[in-house]
């Protein structure tokens, strides 16, 4: 069971974005918080800033106005580390190298860095493919090196864009249930987004609805399905419920994020 | 050997078109069909050439052709790569240079000769700079194209991870550039000898550009094939051996269309 | 474009100049050069010899430009024209076409053809391998659909291959436009008695420094408007195209 302290706070972020001379609001103050060792979700229609969100928490992106909040137990490791949903692995490199890419710039020495590539390598399932390069990886696999990156930093916090999303859906079935392994075994906190509300009810312990642009939060759930979880949750009548439950609230998100591409 | 056969048989059209040509060439000449002042007969060109080469004339032109260019991509490559590095990483710089570049690319580098003569002693010094000034752009252009194209989401991936400033250079910038500065100096390396027989031609007496015009000067038409032939060779050992390099050096890189 | 880094290097030269800083023997103020060339071109001969180049690219375009699309599309669609073919473009395309020159001089005496032909071999390849290259890189797909929807032969060649080529040919026109002109200047400075590259080879031989640079100014200036007006072209006329890419 997740404590209950806040691990990831966020006060009334907002973000606005300079495009073509104009500002553009992309998220609306934000508020939320993730507690440690929760999995939390963060479902919304295309526009709504999700990736925004993940990019300030990861301090990729500046916002505008509120404060992001951190909690670090370990002094020493990073504060997050982002799974990418393009993978964006250095193509020049080899898998176990792009593994150890963050240790390398932290100055980790090399036994100690080739110890832990060995040791993620082994949880997602790559070992045989640590001298492969990039390019010679199928899609799935390429995404099990971008998650074995972020966990050989073991940060306080792994966040996940959509990392899912560019999979086919036979590859994402089965990743789906490598996430939950996993996580089931590292007990970290997460902050995942994603569009697709049958993964985030599959994986998370919450759920944030964000509205479209500019993203609010519309709504916040509890997953109530138990833990340890496996596939086999989709076929309970609490999911069905859940997921009906959200999805007509989700819909009318979607359907006024499709209207404004109309040009309305 | 059972490779080779293969390969054989699924290109005897591109090996048996050169041989047919050449044997419909040394009949043709020797009939008197083309006239031979023209097209000498392959045979006696092949002659000729193992006469140059005897005699060490052929090595001679050749070694300095070799050294000109030798000495003009080193300094073409090193300024290039260092000023297209600058250029892809400082908006500033590229955008000061790039109206300047723009107007002296299209230049035949030949045209140079004349301003290089004036800046620096006339001979050797002055072919060299000639060779390597087209060169310096191609291979400039191309490096700050590599950097510039560098995937925005790789780049926000490693800073991410921890990669700054010199880190970040020499792990993501440099590496990644590295497939275009790769062809650009392979592309330069080719212009250098473009430019190389053309600065010959106008005013050296030694080197393969110079033998071929003093062999048509003195209307010595087997001597200028032979030569002739020994360029292109050079070329494509400069163009196609850099290539064939590309795969070892660059494991990475997958190559898109096939050709050089 | 911005002119401010152009426009400072020129002052810096004007100034250099006259005060001698560097020989104003061997670099002319950019005044003088402007002023001299305003004077011939209103005397009419800088404007003559510029024609000549001009006509002679205008030939050598001429005579690359269509057998090169054609026999780059022929190689593209038919597999036997392309082994029989490629040996001769791989093995001449690395060769400096200036060395062509001497063989074309003998066949065809010193005089335009030759220089036309130097000109137009460089433009040749360029296009030949352009336009083969747009045949074999474009997708694939597209060929299904066109045979999916009833285009074969022919019309799947008018209607499929060839727009699909034509970005690609685009380029290889507008490349081998750039190489022929640059040809032509070289083999102009080198071997004839007109044209802009004979100008300048001419005013080096005599030292009359201004008239070398201005001839100069007018083959950089020909040689920037014909790359960036033919790239804007290509983008009116092409405007699904993305992406021109420059070079």
């Amino acid at each position: 069971m997740p404590t209950r302290a806040p691990k990831v706070l966020v006060s009334e972020v907002s973000v606005t974005f300079e495009s073509h001379g104009r500002s553009v609001l992309a998220l609306d103050r934000i508020s939320l918080q993730a507690n440690a060792g929760e999995f939390l979700c963060i479902v919304g229609p295309s526009g709504s800033g999700k990736s925004t969100l993940l990019r300030v928490l990861a301090g990729l992106l500046r916002q505008s106005a509120g404060a992001v909040r951190i909690e670090a137990d370990r002094p020493g490791t990073p504060l997050t580390a982002m799974v990418f949903q393009e993978h964006a692995l250095l193509p020049w490199r080899t898998v176990r190298d792009n593994v150890t890419f963050g240790l390398e710039n932290r100055g980790v020495p090399r036994a100690e860095r080739d110890a832990r590539a060995r040791e993620m390598l082994a949880m997602v399932g790559l070992t045989r493919f640590a001298r492969h390069y990039p390019h010679q990886l199928s899609g799935g696999m390429k995404q099990r090196v971008g998650i074995a990156r972020a966990l050989a930093n073991d940060p306080e916090v792994l966040l996940m864009d959509e990392p899912l999303a560019a999979l086919d859906a036979q590859t994402r079935t089965i990743m789906q249930e490598e996430l939950l392994r996993i996580w089931a075994t590292l007990g970290k906190t997460v902050v995942y987004v994603t569009h697709s509300l049958e993964e985030a009810l599959l994986l998370g312990d919450r759920i944030v609805l964000l509205t479209s642009r500019p993203g609010r939060v519309s709504h916040v759930y509890p997953v109530d399905l138990g833990r340890p979880r496996g596939l086999e949750v989709r076929g309970s009548p609490a999911y069905g419920a859940l997921l009906e439950k959200i999805w007509s609230q989700l819909r009318d998100e979607v359907l006024r994020a499709m209207a404004e591409d109309r040009g309305a | 050997m059972r490779a080779l056969g293969r390969w054989l048989a699924e290109h005897w059209i591109a090996v048996g078109s050169p041989i047919v040509l050449l044997v419909v060439w040394e009949r043709a000449s020797a009939t008197g069909l083309l006239r031979e002042a023209f097209f000498p007969r392959p045979s006696t060109i092949v002659a000729h050439l193992r006469q140059l080469a005897a005699d060490g004339t052929l090595w001679r032109h050749t070694a300095a052709t070799l050294a000109r260019i030798g000495w003009a991509f080193a300094l073409a490559a090193v300024l290039g790569v260092g000023i297209g590095l600058a250029m892809g990483l400082w908006r500033r710089l590229r955008e000061g240079l790039d109206p300047v570049f723009a107007v002296i690319y299209p230049i035949p580098s030949v045209l140079f000769l004349p301003l290089v003569s004036f800046l620096v002693p006339p001979g050797e010094i002055a072919l060299v700079v000639t060779t390597a000034v087209t060169s310096f752009f191609l291979i400039a252009f191309t490096t700050t194209h590599g950097v510039r194209q560098i995937d925005r989401l790789v780049v926000e991936a490693a800073v991410h991870y921890g990669a700054r400033g010199w880190r970040l250079f020499a792990t993501v910038l440099l590496p990644g550039a590295l497939p275009f500065i790769f062809t650009g100096l392979r592309l330069g390396l080719g212009f250098a000898l473009i430019v190389v027989v053309a600065v010959e031609i106008v005013s050296a007496s030694r080197g393969l550009g110079a033998l071929l015009w003093l062999s048509w000067q003195i209307l010595k038409v087997e001597d200028m094939y032979a030569t002739f032939f020994v360029i292109a060779l050079l070329g494509a050992v400069l163009s196609y051996g850099l290539a064939a390099l590309r795969a070892r050096l660059l494991p990475w890189v997958q190559d898109v269309a096939g050709r050089p | 474009m911005s002119l401010a880094v152009p426009a400072a290097l020129l002052a810096l030269w004007e100034l250099c100049s006259r005060l001698a800083i560097i020989s104003p023997r061997y670099f002319p103020p950019p005044t003088t050069v402007g002023w001299v060339l305003v004077d011939r071109v209103a005397a009419g001969d800088l404007g003559a010899q510029s024609l000549i180049t001009l006509t002679r690219l205008a030939f050598a375009f001429a005579l690359a430009a269509l057998p090169g699309v054609i026999l780059g599309l022929l190689m593209g669609v038919a597999r036997p024209v392309r082994d029989a073919v490629e040996p001769y473009i791989a093995f001449i395309f690395p060769v400096p076409k200036i060395a062509l020159l001497p063989f074309l001089l003998i066949i065809l005496g010193v005089g335009e053809p030759a220089f036309v032909l130097t000109g137009a071999t460089s433009a040749f390849f360029q296009i030949v391998i352009s336009t083969l290259g747009g045949v074999q890189t474009m997708d694939p797909r597209l060929l299904e659909v066109g045979r999916n929807y009833g285009a074969h032969g022919p019309r799947l060649f008018w209607k499929v291959i060839l727009p699909a080529a034509l970005p690609a040919i685009f380029t290889g026109l507008r490349l081998g436009l750039g190489l022929a002109l640059v040809a032509l200047v070289a083999v102009e400075f080198i071997a004839a008695k007109s044209g802009l590259g004979h100008l300048v080879y001419r005013h080096w031989q005599m030292l009359s420094t201004p008239e070398m640079y201005a001839a100069f100014a007018i083959v950089g200036a020909l040689g920037l408007v014909l790359t960036r007006g033919l790239q804007a072209l290509q983008a009116r006329v092409l405007t699904w195209q993305e992406d021109i890419g420059r070079v």
